[in-house]
Formats: structure tokens, sequence, C-alpha cells
């Protein structure tokens, strides 16, 4: 197979271009020298080129490889306390056996000493021992390995270790649709891993689509409950509630909302369901463009994704055709990230000869990132429109042009999840885990990452702009593009 | 669509908005990109060469001749270069010819030949090469057959390919007595050459990576389709030789995204009677109440049932007509093109695992069983189960998700 798309655009995970390469395959993965210990073969990075093969049930088996593969490529791996990892697996474990109303007297961890294969072996046969005794029930058995080694990957606590299994599409999807309630919310959906600057009210900024435009939901409206929960407690935002916004597929369970309009005070309930839905196509491109303001090009870039720079900069060339362009706003509110490598073909065009950033191993030996000196310089004053949703490579971007001066910030802080690039491996239940082995520095060797990018110009957006289609992030850019 | 990227660290944020998506546009193969066929082979530019390719005969009774139309659609602009006020297309028919007289028909212009070399990364071989290919078809001449009797089938490439990478699969089925109108659609590969030495470029690689775009390109084929089936068969046909169409029996055939755009047109156009997708993810929208016509999926091990590209899954059970699901589990993605016959001359991997002349001669089988049973009404007995003198073809059950 050989043709085949890869969709960074939308935002989500740090495979994407190898699950879309996945697409069509039964080639089998190149089998790995087993290690050392005769244990499960190492992870290796998929292959390109070919397909990955359907998946197969997860098996301790898979989750000592998992272990293995962190431990051996992970940035933090050459350090890693193993027991961490294992605790929370097991920890995972008989929480799981707790759910399904199995526990057993056996489920207590052994002792664990630092070493990392005697741990292991340690902690294999306790599971073994303790499997054994439960119903040979494949699924059940299934449930609890995938408990364990989810658990050992969210323990490294880093927005860009993920593992994916059973991610799957809904059977009528069609490429272009969207999946879920057709609204986004002052809160974002990375509420739930990273609340950072969640502020109160909660409230509607944007209407996609599906339930939530069949429903007559507006921008503006605000969000004062979610199936009966606050979205803020005292100030504080309860991610479970919010993070009931955005559900994926296959979640389906109904959504009620309760909702005001400020303008009219009227209050009232809506309930809807997740489904698939058809954006406007307007929307969806990764690349838009307009003319706000005689003078000043305006181009939204929704995700780094391949090519991306380069359609940038063709954007910016058409729009300069015929007239003369004397500021350029990038609105990148919103874009998920995406390939470093664009990252730093785009801000070739507005510096040459400057690091966007360090990727350091847990031993501070660090690798600087440099700006693409091939691209031409644009000679354009520039502003950035950012948001919550700016994250990973978006965060790279903002961070350099703060860093460098290339111009100025506008919005609010971004989201803080750029622990460093994502490496893919592959497992031997044909999952994907990825984590990266370097973390992210900004050009001043900060860390961005939990912290995000703090804006030149703080502007955020009330209800009132939201119900009015007012963007006041823009009109500042506007305005400093102006003076 | 990102031509033959190898994957890459992504730095992007698990949790980013819009996340429900990533994995539904994740999975939404398909599309477009070169990746295998790409790599060459070799280091040194001219270890791979073994000279140009030489397609093999069709094995129909005719002799074959070709001709190219330039095509121009006032009714629209170009919709990936809307400056453009009209939308101009190249169409090379093929078509049973009285006698093999004239010259054999260059397979690509030069320039095409290097644009699409340079456009696929493909660096083992000299960039004119693909023009040199040895084609079966020869150019202008005269077209045999009575008034109204010859069925047409129309062809469209995959992504980024142009219509000549269909060009064994089009002389088989001329020389089985079926005129054949391959189109370019211009922006949608990497060369397109226009009579005044105009050359297209791939315009819509730009916007390969956008949500939707598979979709897009299904659409803007399918008014392509419409568009030529206007021109061959309406009152003002552009081919002389078009009274010799018979209108009421149309069908079509494509690659990749090519193949998806098969299952559009006939949503949109009821002239076309039977299609064929040959290993396309599929992106149209079939109406609810079900598709009739006659429809054959042709595939790669990447579209067996239950795989991860759910599209032929769910189209499936829109499909309330004659319908077939095959699968060569030793196929490719390109088995369905001239691109395993291309390969040794190109120095790159053979896709697949089917030697080329194999994969070319399953293709053309089917194809023509599947035409002569619906376009004709010949019994084919060689698609209802799995053939002995095809065991590399097998038979999908969706239901059971099975194939044997």
């Amino acid at each position: 197979m050989t043709i085949r798309t890869i969709r960074t655009m939308a935002a989500g995970l740090v495979l994407l271009p190898l699950l879309a390469a996945g697409c069509t395959g039964q080639t089998a993965p190149r089998t790995q020298p087993g290690a050392a210990t005769g244990g499960p073969a190492m992870c290796a990075a998929p292959r390109p080129g070919t397909d990955i093969p359907p998946e197969t049930p997860t098996t301790i088996d898979v989750v000592e490889q998992a272990y293995r593969c962190v431990l051996a490529n992970y940035y933090s791996g050459p350090r890693l306390d193993n027991r961490a990892l294992l605790t929370a697996g097991f920890a995972a474990f008989t929480q799981q056996l707790n759910r399904g109303g199995r526990d057993l007297p056996e489920a207590t961890p052994p002792a664990l000493s630092g070493d990392r294969e005697a741990d292991w072996a340690a902690f294999e046969t306790v599971y073994r021992r303790v499997t054994d005794r439960l119903p040979d029930d494949a699924a059940l058995q299934e449930e609890l390995a995938a408990a364990t080694l989810r658990a050992m990957v969210a323990a490294l606590g880093d927005d860009h270790a993920h593992w994916t299994k059973g991610v799957r599409r809904p059977p009528d999807y069609y490429d272009g649709d969207q999946y879920g309630l057709g609204l986004r919310a002052s809160v974002g959906a990375q509420v739930a891993g990273n609340p950072g600057i969640a502020l109160p009210p909660l409230f509607v900024t944007a209407v996609l689509g599906g339930a939530a435009k069949a429903a007559g939901v507006r921008p503006g409206d605000i969000i004062e409950s979610i199936n009966g929960s606050a979205p803020f407690i005292d100030g504080t935002v309860t991610p479970a509630a919010v993070g009931a916004l955005y559900p994926r597929y296959p979640e389906a369970d109904p959504v009620r909302l309760d909702l005001l309009r400020e303008k009219t005070g009227r209050r009232w309930s809506v309930t809807l369901k997740p489904g698939l839905y058809q954006p406007d196509p307007a929307t969806t491109p990764v690349v838009t463009t307009g003319l706000p303001r005689e003078g000043i090009g305006y181009v939204r870039l929704a995700g780094f994704a391949p090519d991306s720079a380069d359609r940038v900069l063709r954007a910016i060339s058409r729009l300069r055709a015929g007239r003369t362009l004397t500021g350029l706003v990038l609105d990148l509110r919103g874009n998920g990230g995406g390939n470093p490598e664009e990252v730093n073909r785009l801000l070739g065009a507005f510096a040459h000869g400057k690091v966007t950033a360090y990727q350091c191993t847990v031993d501070g030996a660090c690798e600087a990132m440099r700006t693409d000196d091939s691209v031409a310089l644009l000679n354009l004053p520039l502003a950035v429109l950012t948001d919550r949703g700016c994250a990973s490579a978006c965060e790279h971007f903002s961070a350099a042009v703060k860093d460098l001066r290339l111009g100025r910030l506008v919005g609010t802080r971004t989201a803080g999840a750029v622990s460093g690039p994502a490496q893919p491996y592959l497992l031997g239940d044909n999952t994907i885990l990825g984590f990266p082995s370097r973390h992210h520095l900004a050009p001043g060797r900060e860390v961005i990452d939990r912290i995000g990018v703090a804006p030149d110009h703080h502007v955020p957006l009330t209800p009132k702009d939201a119900a009015a289609g007012r963007d006041p992030a823009l009109d500042r850019a506007l305005a400093l593009l102006s003076e | 669509m990102s031509h033959a990227r190898e994957p890459k660290p992504i730095l992007r944020a698990g949790l980013a908005a819009a996340a429900g998506l990533a994995v539904l546009a994740a999975s939404a193969c398909s599309a477009p990109a070169p990746p295998r066929t790409v790599a060459a082979a070799s280091a040194a530019p001219s270890a791979g060469a073994t000279g140009p390719a030489t397609l093999p005969a069709p094995t129909g009774p005719h002799p074959v001749g070709t001709t190219a139309l330039h095509l121009k659609d006032t009714s629209r602009p170009d919709p990936w270069v809307p400056e453009a006020k009209a939308r101009e297309l190249m169409v090379t028919l093929w078509y049973p010819a009285r006698a093999r007289t004239g010259q054999r028909a260059p397979y690509m212009t030069p320039k095409e030949s290097e644009l699409t070399l340079k456009g696929r990364r493909v660096t083992g071989a000299p960039y004119d090469l693909l023009s040199k290919t040895r084609t079966n078809a020869f150019s202008g001449a005269e077209p045999a057959g009575r008034k109204g009797a010859l069925p047409l089938v129309v062809l469209s490439p995959g992504f980024t390919m142009p219509r000549s990478t269909l060009t064994a699969l089009a002389e088989e089925l001329a020389g089985g007595g079926y005129v054949v109108a391959g189109i370019d659609h211009t922006y949608e590969n990497h060369a397109t050459t226009f009579p005044d030495g105009r050359v297209a470029e791939c315009v819509a690689c730009d916007s390969d990576t956008d949500p939707g775009f598979g979709t897009r390109v299904a659409g803007v084929r399918a008014a392509d389709v419409s568009f030529v089936l206007d021109r061959l068969t309406g009152p003002d046909a552009a081919w002389e030789g078009s009274a010799l169409i018979d209108a009421s029996r149309i069908a079509m055939a494509g690659q990749s995204i090519g193949g998806a755009s098969a299952l559009a047109a006939m949503v949109t156009d009821s002239r076309v009677r039977a299609g064929i997708n040959m290993d396309g993810t599929a992106y149209a929208r079939l109406p609810k109440s079900g598709l009739s016509r006659p429809f054959l999926f042709l595939g790669s091990p990447g579209h067996t049932p239950g795989g991860r590209d759910n599209s032929w899954d769910r189209d499936w059970k829109l499909l309330t007509g004659w319908k077939r699901w095959l699968v060569l589990p030793g196929g490719d993605h390109q088995s369905f093109t001239d691109v395993p016959l291309l390969a040794d001359a190109l120095g790159i991997e053979q896709p697949g695992s089917l030697p080329a002349a194999r994969s070319v001669e399953i293709t053309r089988t089917y194809v023509r069983a599947f035409l002569d049973l619906h376009l004709r009404g010949e019994r084919q007995p060689l698609l209802d189960g799995p053939s002995p003198r095809y065991p590399e073809v097998e038979h999908c059950a969706p239901a059971a998700k099975t194939c044997e």
C-alpha cells in the first residue's frame, strides 16, 4: 500500500501519521530480537511503509514489553525509578479487580528493590498468581492487562506519553466528519489532564454543528451545569464535569446542559447526544486566510501538519499579490501542534540563524533546533493569536516568537502541553506506545511544558464578546499592527 | 498528501481541542501519497535501470487505438485554482481499432515523466524514463465498431497519479471492445500537459491534509466524470468516434481515490451503471435508501472486512444490488496500476508480493469479467466464488469478516 493520507490536522494523538499509515495492513511487524532475558520482544518504531496489523489482546507480556520500552527509551528512562511504574500499574490492577467485584487476597504487591529485572519478575509472578485464579474470560484478562499498562504510562505524568488501544472510528464515519456534541467551550478538552488556568464562567465559544446546533445553542451561552454538576466549585474547575462536553467515540451517553443566555436572561436545559456531524467546510482547512483590514494579512493555521509552513507562506504571497502588506496576524488559537520541522520552517520566514528550541535529555545534553534559513524572510510585523488550545508544536512556535522578539503574542496563555516530541513504538498487540525521548525547552532554555507561554497582551474572550461575534484579541492585534 | 513522508516525531498535545477527531482523521487513510514506490532500491542513479518498461500486450481480439482530448468545462471555475474560470481536462481514449496504423502512443510526455518521478521522489532512473514506456495502442488509429455498439468505461487514477498509470488495464479493455476514457483530474496529479504546452501541477497537494479532503476530491471527480460523459455522448461530442458509443452502457473504475470517485459519480450520475473501486477508501455519502447498481470492491490487504479503514464496510451495507468484495492478500495498493510493471525500470521496490505480470493479469481479468457481466450481460462464473485459476484472489463475506 502506498497511497495514504497523513492527516495530522485534527488534534489529538501523538501518532497520527502512524495510524494513518497503518490503514491498510496485514504485513507482519518486523520481529525484533528478544530481550536479553528471553522475555518479550523489545519495542521498536513501526516500520515506515508497512501496515500495522489488527490489534490482538493485551497480555502481561505486552505490559512487560511496555515496561521495558519505557525504561529503555523514555526521556527519564535512564534515571527512572522502576518501582514507580510497577506500583502505579499494580494499583490500577487492583482497582480494576475491585471494579469487577473480584478482589483477591493474593492481590498484594511484592517487595520491590529497585532492580529492574528482579522487580519485574516479582511483579509478574504476583500478577499471574492473581489472574490464574480468575475465570478463564479473555475480556476480563485483557481489561486487567490494559488497565495496568495504561496506569504505567499515566505514571510518567507526561502529556506526550500515550498508549493507543481500541481506537476506532464510528462505523458511519465519513472523511471530514467530527464526533461529539458539536460545540466548543471556554474551557477545552485538555482540562482533564491539565486544568491550568480555567476560569469561570464556562461558556460556549463556537457551535460547530451536530446536536448543539440542532438544539439552538449559541456562542456566548453560559453553561451553568453539565449532567447536574457545576463546572466550577468555589472557582475551581471540575474537570470531569467539563470533560463531558468532549465525548470521544464510542462514548455516546446524552449530556444535559443547563444554559443561561445573558442577553435575554433566559435559563433552559438541553440534552445533547454525541454523534457524527459535518462541520462547515469553510472552518476545516488547515490554512485559511483573510484581509481583516487593508494592508494587514490574516492567516489561521489549525495545526502544524505536513507542508503547513509552505502552505502558510504561499497564502501570504497570494495576499501580497497586487497589494502591499504592512503587517500579518497569524492565528494559532486551537492549533494542537504537529511537526516541529514545520515550526522551524515557518519561523525561518521571520528570522534566520536563530535557535527555536532545545531538545534535552534527562542528563541535560541539549540539541538545538534552528530556523530553516532556506526560507525567504517576510519582513512583516507579526502578531500571533494564542489561547489555551495552542498546544505542543504551537507552543514551540509561540515561545520562539516571544523569546526571539519576532512579533507580539496576543490572547491568552498557551496550553502548557509540550513535554517533547513523541516517538512511536509498536507493541506486541499491535498497539502503539508513544512518548518523548527528549524534553522541550524554549529558546531561553526555559520550560514551557505545564506552564504555557504567556502572551505579551492578555486579551481573554468574554461571553458577551462570543455572543456578539466579537474577537477582541484580533482587534487588539490589528491595533498593534496599525501603530 | 504528505507525499512519501516517513513517520516523524510529532509534537502534539494529546488532549488538545477537537480531540475526538484525531482518531477519526488518523484512520482516514487511503487517499493520496506515494511512499513505498518511492524508495529507490539503489543509491546509484542508473543501477536499477533495466531500460524502459514494456506493457504486456492486451489479450482481446481488437487492435487498440488511442487519442487524447482537451476538454473545457466552462460551466464551473476550476475547484483548485478558482482564478481559472473553466475546468480544463485532458482525457485519453482507448478504443478498438480497425488496424495497427500509425505510431505507438507515447506513455506520457517527458515533462510529465519528470514531474511525476520528482513528485514521487524516485531518483533511481532518468527523469524521462516513463515517457519511453512501450505501449500497445496506436495514436489516431481508425476506430472499429458499429454505431452505438461499444460500451464505455471511465477510468480514474489515484491521487497524484496521471491517467497513464492505468494504461495496461485500459488497453486490455479496448482490445476487448470497450471504449475507455482515462481522465486526468487537473491539479490532482504531479503533471498534466495541455496541447499548448502548459503544464498543470499538483495544486490539490497543497490542501491534502485538510479534514474532508478526500470527500472534496471525490466530489470534484464526480463532476469531471459527468462533464466527460456529456462530451463523449452528447450532441456535440468531442470525439469523432463518439457515435460508436452506447450511452446506455457506461461503467467506471478507478484506483485509490479514483475508485472512491466511481462511487461518487454513481451517486450523482445515473448514467454510470456499474462501478469498481480498486483499493480506495470510499468517501461519497451513498443515499440512505441504498445504491442498487452493481459494484465491485477489489482491494489489497488494507481493505479486508473489519479492517482499519471502515469505509468499505460502511458502504457495503448500502449497496443493495449485485456486489462483490475481493481481496488480494499478496497485493499492494499499486497492484491495480501499471506501477508493478514500471518498478524494475525505475529501480524501485516491487509493490506487494505478486509478480508484476500476475497482478496486471488479475486486475485485467477481474475488471473485464465484471464489465462483461454488467455491460454485456455475459455470464461470469469467475465472479461467483474462489477460482483455482486465481488462487491469489479471495472472496470476502463482510458480515462474517472473512475472506476465502
